[in-house]
């Protein structure tokens, strides 16, 4: 056999320069032929004249102090945005008409639902679904206290104080896993000494703790007073973020719930799911929101009064439930008839195939326009503006009414527009990061 | 060696290409003479599929000459049409047309591109199919075929436009093994036809049986070039025969 | 011994009845719907008792014997003769007029215009893609009703007075009063011009087919479809010269404080068009890229390697791959339009829901009727085009193994 020759690969060589760099760059994407390059003359000039005017109008020639809009007109005309106006109303644009001595109320509301939310992004922390589903179904017996206040009954209060109980054993949980790595109820475990005690003994202390922190929750909450703020002065921001709130973590289970019962085997099932669902999506919002308006008070018993804000939120519940539905329906069908048949073969009932392998499957797959959905849900509750109710678009146009700065339309519609935009376009950012996290397996 | 009296039907001179900054074929040299049975093979990113996909225009190279039946091939892709209409080309993933039935996917080319009429196109079409043997599924659609059937679709479709020289871009790589060998079944017949082609493909048994020579690439070149009996039994780049090594 | 014999007795064999009953998953089945059914009827019933109390309570029926009853208010802007006087039936079909209008106007515009922009999205050009987006994601991510009233409020409210309009060319005319244009006034012989117009369509459609069967035949193309469209467009066209014009203008001229003549479309339906076009526009952007993307690169790879001409691949091999992925959404689409045009209620324009369900409905104050009636349309609206879509849906599914 002859010597073995060896491979010595040629060097890479840089690459021609009209290829690469800024100049293949331009070449390839701007200005590849005649036709592009004129294209992208027009649009930059285009992008340019828009974007002038705008800056010119939003920060360049914009008042920026002024008393009254009649100043700001005086000074620089319909040329600069006359922001002072929308300075002056901010406070009303993001609370409403809530008394301006208690907004404190609702920062700390809002403050509490972050504070109870932080542990679902501490590593450390094993429980993160108990503490998700406990934002969702215990937190807001205590935000409905700090928002409304009023009078409490014995049954109010004792949901306000499993509320707060909730809170602390959220944080409690939270510290407990992630300095000492074991759970809240086995550290109380330890504590009492009860270590190496049989079950029930463990269970009835943790039982008994648990008893003793919600008397001490109650003794507290009994001794708040707030006073009672009415659904009628809520508006702004807050009035937008509690609607789209309630409507977003009322529609994801009851969604689930209607597509499962619509491709359920039994017909009367089955079949009021569909009617419900096609129903509600056959119709614009508007006209269930003047339904549940106007039509309420006729279906309810004599004397009884339905809060208009709450009849609001019912249709906007229903209403997100029915789209929602539609779109796990999707996910649902997308799932391959064999993991129904791997199920089965492993000998699991339906509701635990469901909720462990269908539900996280098919909901995985829908991410992107399940996000979609709550996107589309928080700007639909501009639609409560025209019944009536004073949310951040009619506060908007509130500001043109006052007096003081009469007319001034487009700067709160502004401010407004850069709200909504920047809220929305956040949400689909996290969607489609969230959607590439958990691409596990998917297409590679 | 006698003179080489055949007809070049693919010139390669010189051929660098950079996709980006990444310099994935570097001075490239080849000849193809008519009738000839080529098998470039290769580890994964040496740059094979791109020489072939650089030759029927699918790539743009920077530097270089491609003549292809003598007319060069221009950089910015100028005279793309030209050159396609001498040259077919099978896919690794079949490429076949999902909405229109078998014989519709064959009929396309001979109707639209060489403006035959619907019986002519269609005798054509069902000509190639029955050389292929699947004239029975020719008003399937293609999906309902398997993944070896499809690919046989595939070579018949790119033989309806009456190419001079036949490229094939791993045309086995995705296929289950049961169905390979049907394949290269229809691709040594196309040989042994005298189809002038060019094969990329990981499948030395076929190389064997049926090439005029191998090319062993690289890291974006050439590094050896033979007859298969040579190379296979006596490599002589360190680089090939690790290569076979791990192949065989 | 502390056995009890409660323990001995192993869970899984019950002797007692009614437990064998409730573990037997059809039985199981069977009581939950009875119960679901009992339940829905007790909910529903419960519910109807109280409306007809509230009912009889307010002296009111709930009976559709109103519709006959006339209405008494005047509405802005109708499509058909309409007078204060008319019945409420009248003011219902009035209001559907108003907003099927509405939605087809906005359909097209909003299709041409989401097309391009879909277009540009795909486009090489970087400046123009990036252009493309900021307009997707500007007009998605704020709401429809936002709109609206910015165009609203913004920019046609504040248009000037009628003395000082705008004059886009002779005859359309833009003030605060709204969008006038001239009105065509059909004079003798006009109706061969319309004839003409039938007949080009028909001739169109022939020669479409004509060319298909010569292409089978003998391989030759012939532009069908751009001769098709030049003949529809020119034989009206030459028919109308040469008979000496024969369709007059109604053009709208200013007199005194407003403009008479021609028709006139109110700054309300302008803004609701322009918003529901550029709203809608971007959504169907989305679904033009998401279509075109969703046929798969090596399709044109092959098509290329068969050196299929370019009009040809994109006829039988992109669009109908594409098409199958958009028409779907795209109709869902148009869906949206249809309900969006709701929100006329919020800038006056009278659509179906501001001129039946908000103002009927305070006038006679017949909440029920009216809302069934509302909901009625909608409902068959939608049916009828998911049921079109599903028969599509079916025709179009790639046949697979």
């Amino acid at each position: 056999m002859s010597d073995t020759l060896i491979f010595s690969p040629k060097p890479d060589r840089p690459a021609p320069a009209e290829s690469v760099g800024l100049i293949g760059w331009l070449r390839g994407n701007l200005f590849k032929d005649v036709p592009n390059a004129l294209m992208t003359i027009l649009g930059a000039y285009i992008a340019f004249v828009v974007l002038s005017w705008v800056l010119n109008w939003a920060i360049f020639n914009a008042v920026w102090e002024a008393e009254s809009r009649r100043e700001c007109l005086d000074t620089v005309g319909r040329s600069g945005a006359c922001w002072p106006g929308v300075g002056v109303w901010f406070e009303n644009m993001i609370y409403g008409l809530y008394p301006k001595d208690k907004v404190w109320r609702i920062n700390l509301g809002f403050a509490v639902l972050i504070a109870w939310m932080i542990p679902l992004w501490m590593p450390k922390v094993q429980s993160k679904v108990a503490i998700g589903l406990s934002a969702v179904l215990i937190y807001p017996f205590l935000a409905s206290y700090f928002f409304l206040g009023g009078d409490k009954s014995i049954l109010w209060t004792a949901l306000i104080s499993m509320s707060l109980t909730g809170f602390g054993w959220v944080w409690a949980t939270a510290l407990s896993e992630t300095f000492v790595g074991k759970s809240i109820g086995e550290v109380i475990v330890d504590k009492a000494g009860a270590r190496n005690a049989d079950e029930r003994r463990q269970r009835l202390i943790k039982r008994g703790a648990a008893f003793v922190i919600f008397l001490v929750a109650v003794l507290l909450v009994n001794e708040w007073a707030l006073e009672e703020v009415r659904t009628r002065f809520w508006g702004g921001l807050f009035l937008t973020l509690v609607i789209s709130g309630i409507g977003i973590t009322f529609s994801l289970p009851a969604g689930i719930l209607l597509a499962l019962g619509r491709r359920s085997d039994m017909p009367v099932i089955s079949m009021l799911c569909t009617a419900f669902i096609e129903l509600f999506r056959s119709v614009p919002l508007i006209t269930i929101l003047f339904m549940f308006n106007t039509m309420l008070p006729l279906f309810m018993p004599q004397g009884v009064e339905v809060d208009q804000l709450l009849r609001a939120i019912v249709a906007v519940c229903l209403f997100a439930a029915a789209y929602m539905a539609e779109v796990i329906r999707g996910g649902l069908q997308a799932i391959p008839k064999g993991q129904f048949e791997a199920a089965a073969s492993l000998g699991l009932g339906y509701w635990q195939t469901t909720t462990q392998i269908v539900l996280p499957q098919a909901l995985k797959i829908m991410i992107p326009t399940i996000v979609g959905n709550f996107i589309g849900l928080f700007k639909d509750t501009t639609l409560v503006s025209i019944i009536g109710l004073f949310d951040l678009m009619n506060m908007a146009r509130a500001v043109g009414e006052d007096t003081t700065w009469l007319g001034l339309f487009i700067e709160p519609f502004f401010a407004v527009t850069m709200i909504y935009f920047v809220f929305c376009f956040a949400m689909s950012s996290y969607s489609m990061r969230l959607e590439r996290k958990l691409a596990t397996g998917r297409d590679r | 060696m006698s003179a080489d009296k055949r007809k070049t039907m693919i010139e390669v001179v010189g051929l660098n290409k950079w996709f980006g900054q990444f310099h994935v074929l570097k001075d490239i040299d080849l000849v193809v003479r008519d009738g000839e049975r080529i098998v470039i093979c290769g580890p994964s990113g040496s740059g094979k599929s791109t020489l072939i996909r650089c030759i029927n225009q699918l790539e743009h190279h920077q530097e270089g000459d491609i003549l292809v039946g003598g007319v060069p091939v221009e950089k910015k892709g100028g005279n793309v049409r030209e050159i396609r209409g001498q040259v077919g080309m099978v896919f690794q993933s079949f490429n076949l047309f999902p909405h229109i039935t078998v014989l519709e996917n064959c009929t396309l080319t001979p109707q639209l591109g060489l403006q035959m009429p619907k019986a002519e196109a269609e005798e054509i079409a069902m000509k190639h199919l029955t050389r292929v043997g699947i004239d029975d599924q020719a008003l399937k659609y293609p999906l309902q075929l398997s993944g070896g059937q499809q690919q046989r679709v595939a070579i018949a479709r790119a033989l309806t436009m009456q190419p001079k020289i036949m490229l094939f871009d791993e045309p086995t790589s995705a296929l289950d093994p049961e169905m390979i060998k049907e394949v290269l079944d229809v691709m040594v017949e196309l040989a042994e036809e005298g189809m002038t082609m060019i094969c990329v493909t990981h499948e030395m048994g076929f190389a064997r049986q049926v090439a005029d020579e191998v090319i062993f690439m690289d890291q974006g070149e050439i590094v050896e070039a033979g007859a298969p009996e040579s190379f296979f039994a006596n490599p002589r780049y360190d680089r090939s025969q690790q290569f076979l090594a791990h192949v065989m | 011994m502390a056995l009890s014999t409660e323990a001995a007795t192993p869970k899984s064999s019950p002797s007692n009845p009614l437990s064998r009953m409730w573990r037997d998953a059809r039985i199981r089945a069977i009581i939950l719907q009875v119960l679901t059914l009992v339940g829905v009827i007790a909910f529903f019933g419960w519910l109807v008792m109280n409306t007809a109390y509230n009912l009889s309570q307010r002296n009111m029926s709930a009976g559709f014997g109103f519709l006959d009853v006339s209405a008494g208010f005047g509405i802005g802007f109708t499509l058909v003769e309409y007078q204060e006087g008319d019945s409420y039936l009248r003011v219902f079909y009035v209001g559907i007029l108003n907003t099927l209008l509405v939605a087809v106007v906005a359909i097209f515009l909003a299709t041409v215009l989401g097309l391009i922009v879909g277009l540009a999205r795909l486009s090489d050009n970087w400046l123009i893609g990036k252009i493309a987006r900021c307009y997707v994601e500007l007009l998605r991510n704020t709401p429809l009703l936002l709109q609206i009233i910015a165009w609203y409020f913004g920019v046609f409210n504040l248009l000037p007075r009628p003395k000082q309009s705008i004059e886009l060319a002779e005859g359309f005319v833009l003030n605060n009063r709204g969008f006038y244009l001239p009105a065509p006034v059909p004079e003798a012989g006009f109706n061969i011009v319309l004839i003409t117009f039938a007949a080009a369509v028909i001739f169109a459609i022939g020669l479409y087919r004509w060319a298909s069967v010569r292409l089978d035949k003998t391989g030759k193309a012939f532009p069908a479809i751009s001769t098709g469209i030049a003949v529809i467009i020119c034989a009206p066209l030459a028919v109308h010269l040469a008979l000496g014009a024969p369709l007059g203008w109604d053009i709208p001229v200013l007199k005194g404080f407003n403009f008479t003549g021609g028709t006139s479309v109110p700054p309300s339906f302008c803004a609701l068009i322009v918003a529901l076009s550029a709203y809608t526009s971007c959504f169907i952007a989305e679904i033009v890229r998401a279509g075109i993307q969703s046929v798969s690169k090596g399709q044109l790879e092959a098509a290329g390697a068969l050196n299929l001409p370019p009009n040809w691949t994109l006829r039988r091999v992109v669009m109908p791959q594409a098409l199958r992925v958009i028409i779907p959404p795209l109709i869902s689409q148009y869906l949206n339009v249809t309900k969006n045009s709701s929100l006329a209620i919020a800038i006056g324009f009278p659509d179906l829901v501001s001129v039946w369900m908000n103002t009927s409905l305070n006038q006679s104050g017949r909440a029920i009727p009216i809302v069934a009636m509302t909901m009625a349309f909608y409902c068959l609206v939608s049916l009828s085009v998911s049921l079109v879509m599903n028969y599509y849906n079916k025709r179009a599914l790639l046949k697979e193994r």
